[in-house]
């Protein structure tokens, strides 16, 4: 406690360096922080927005992922009815979805586009889509389509735009069956919906899953998307399903999400990278720091050095005003980013579109206690590595050689 | 050769050079000394005549390059920097000429701070620095920073800094340099008294005249011999 207490007192014998030192380790430490919550709250949005689209898991045919069907489902979930009674047994599942997924082309009568649709179950599958999908005009769709009327589609708005399509206007589906032949199938747009990136919009299409059946002349579903309620029991749940159903194939979100193992690696070396600078603008901030102080104080060394302190306690009180700065560093960043993150909350920033999204997203800052807990150690670490660094040499100099320090 | 019985130091043909760019200086020629338990000797000499040099060695900060230095009757030659610390820690005071006080600490915390690194207990330093700082008179001031104190008051502070240990042997490097006369005159009485009740041995270079006619013995040294 006394080698501390004079490790401040010597902090403080210089307020003006130790202060722009602290300031820098502060500044780093909530650059670290930002930067880190920061990409932080982009994967959870990411993988959240993934696990929506995609279910959590993705249970299929043995061969649905290994191989191109010849034929519309080819590979295709006849049971699948079976299997979701099965999986919604177990507590830890939300829901479990059966989804087609099909494609063709889509007609207004003067001018066709390519599709890419999904037959789903409205109700449940717009309500796990939450915020990852926003509708623009109409509605979602009717779960049931009423006998007598045409069957309703929910288009994205890039193509709606190519159909020059409102709620309410008439539209034609071509689809190759699973005899191969073409069948075609007139619906009415119910609503026009966007995900936020241009490229799927153009190609989006949403119908029931008995009219995507209906049109491919099938009963079977392609996949059944597993819902959990907790995206962290994803790994725990594989071996359980996977367990349950060894003869078919089966995936996570992880799998399936290229986009966010992309972004996140690419975060990961811009923040890695800037992590690094700034421990390094640390590390060169505190060892100038103290290596001043150590130039300084030779004399001073020398004294001690004379009164029986051994080389090892003089390290010792360097590594402490060290450890000091630093403390007083982290601790000042820490505050600033907590502030910052809480001030992001209620501000609503937002941040523009990313490449290949047409919509925004809120900044947000994540807080974790493990990356606080890093940045804390990382800091500290190098702050009493610089004070080791300058220190040793002084500490171990001939003491007649440092009293005679000018 | 063979300690007396009461020798506390006993230096035996000891020689120190120094290395001034390419010239070698001598600053220690074969000098054989032996103080006394309890004695003051006075360390007398012209500038560059060896004084710090031979204090150094005695007060273990430096070593020489040939000839033996012990201690209390133990042989100094061979023993690890460590042990040289240890030895410093617990048997040798030292007083600068600068008095080298730390200035961050107050003038009690630096006269603590050799109880603390021989790890006495935090009641016991407490009272040994209040009575040894009661008898330089600075009671009052213990809690005043070096910079807060005039040099005659540093100089008591290191002198407390010095006995508060109850070292055996105190080496002091023109204590009264710095220092006006009545001062000068204020410290050597002090030294005297507190050197005297303790049993202390003093050893002390100078070149003040007062602090010569006060001591037991005064040697002279001349280009690093001994006169």
């Amino acid at each position: 406690m006394k080698w501390l207490w004079f490790a401040i007192k010597n902090v403080l014998r210089n307020r003006r360096r130790s202060l722009v030192t602290i300031l820098i380790a502060a500044v780093g430490t909530t650059g670290i922080l930002v930067g880190g919550g920061f990409a932080l709250f982009t994967y959870t949005s990411l993988a959240e927005m993934a696990a929506r689209d995609s279910g959590h898991l993705i249970l299929a045919q043995r061969d649905y992922f290994k191989h191109d069907e010849d034929t519309p489902m080819q590979y295709g979930l006849d049971n699948y009815a079976a299997l979701r009674d099965q999986i919604e047994l177990d507590p830890r599942v939300r829901m479990a979805l059966p989804r087609v997924q099909f494609s063709g082309l889509i007609s207004n009568g003067d001018k066709s586009s390519i599709f890419i649709g999904a037959g789903i179950e409205p109700e449940a599958e717009f309500s796990v889509k939450g915020s990852t999908m926003r509708l623009i005009s109409g509605g979602l769709l009717s779960p049931k389509t009423p006998s007598g009327s045409t069957p309703e589609i929910v288009l994205g708005s890039e193509l709606a735009k190519q159909m020059k399509a409102a709620p309410g206007s008439g539209l034609t589906l071509l689809s190759t069956t699973t005899a191969g032949t073409l069948n075609a199938l007139d619906v009415t747009v119910r609503g026009i919906v966007t995900v936020g990136v241009p490229e799927i919009d153009k190609r989006l299409v949403y119908v029931t899953l008995p009219t995507a059946q209906h049109l491919l002349l099938t009963d079977k579903a392609s996949t059944l998307s597993v819902y959990l309620r907790e995206t962290e029991q994803t790994e725990e749940m594989r071996g359980v399903v996977a367990a349950l159903f060894p003869d078919h194939a089966l995936q996570t979100w992880r799998d399936q999400a290229f986009f966010y193992a992309a972004v996140r690696e690419l975060y990961n070396r811009i923040f890695g990278l800037l992590g690094m600078v700034i421990v390094i603008m640390v590390l060169f901030a505190v060892t100038n720091t103290l290596g001043m102080a150590v130039v300084e104080r030779t004399r001073e060394i020398g004294t001690l050095r004379s009164l029986g302190t051994l080389p090892a306690q003089i390290v010792r009180i360097f590594a402490l005003e060290g450890l000091v700065l630093g403390i007083a560093g982290v601790g000042t960043g820490m505050l600033a980013a907590a502030g910052i993150s809480v001030f992001l909350l209620f501000a609503n920033v937002q941040m523009p579109p990313p490449p290949g999204r047409s919509e925004g997203y809120p900044l947000h800052v994540d807080f974790s206690w493990e990356l606080y807990a890093l940045t804390l150690v990382a800091i500290l670490t190098l702050s009493i590595a610089a004070a080791w660094i300058v220190s040793r040499k002084a500490a171990a100099k001939p003491i007649v050689e440092a009293l005679g320090h000018v | 050769m063979k300690a007396a019985a009461n020798q506390l130091i006993h230096l035996d043909q000891v020689s120190k050079t120094y290395l001034m760019g390419a010239a070698r200086v001598p600053a220690l020629r074969e000098v054989t000394l032996s103080i006394e338990a309890g004695e003051f000797t006075a360390l007398t000499g012209p500038s560059g005549s060896g004084k710090s040099t031979l204090l150094n060695v005695c007060g273990l900060i430096d070593q020489p390059d040939a000839g033996s230095i012990s201690i209390d009757g133990r042989a100094t030659g061979q023993l690890s920097q460590k042990e040289l610390t240890l030895i410093r820690r617990e048997k040798i005071g030292f007083i600068f000429q600068g008095f080298n006080l730390v200035p961050v600490m107050t003038a009690f915390e630096n006269v603590e701070y050799p109880l603390f690194l021989a790890g006495n207990a935090a009641t016991d330093r407490r009272e040994r620095v209040r009575e040894v700082l009661s008898r330089v008179g600075l009671s009052e001031l213990a809690q005043r920073r070096p910079d807060e104190l005039s040099g005659g008051q540093r100089q008591r502070v290191a002198i407390a800094r010095a006995l508060v240990k109850q070292p055996r042997l105190v080496v002091a490097d023109e204590p009264t340099a710095n220092l006006d006369s009545a001062t000068a005159t204020q410290i050597i009485d002090l030294m005297h008294e507190l050197g005297r009740s303790n049993g202390t041995t003093f050893l002390i270079a100078t070149h003040d005249a007062r602090v010569t006619s006060r001591c037991d013995r005064s040697i002279v040294l001349t280009d690093g011999v001994l006169q």
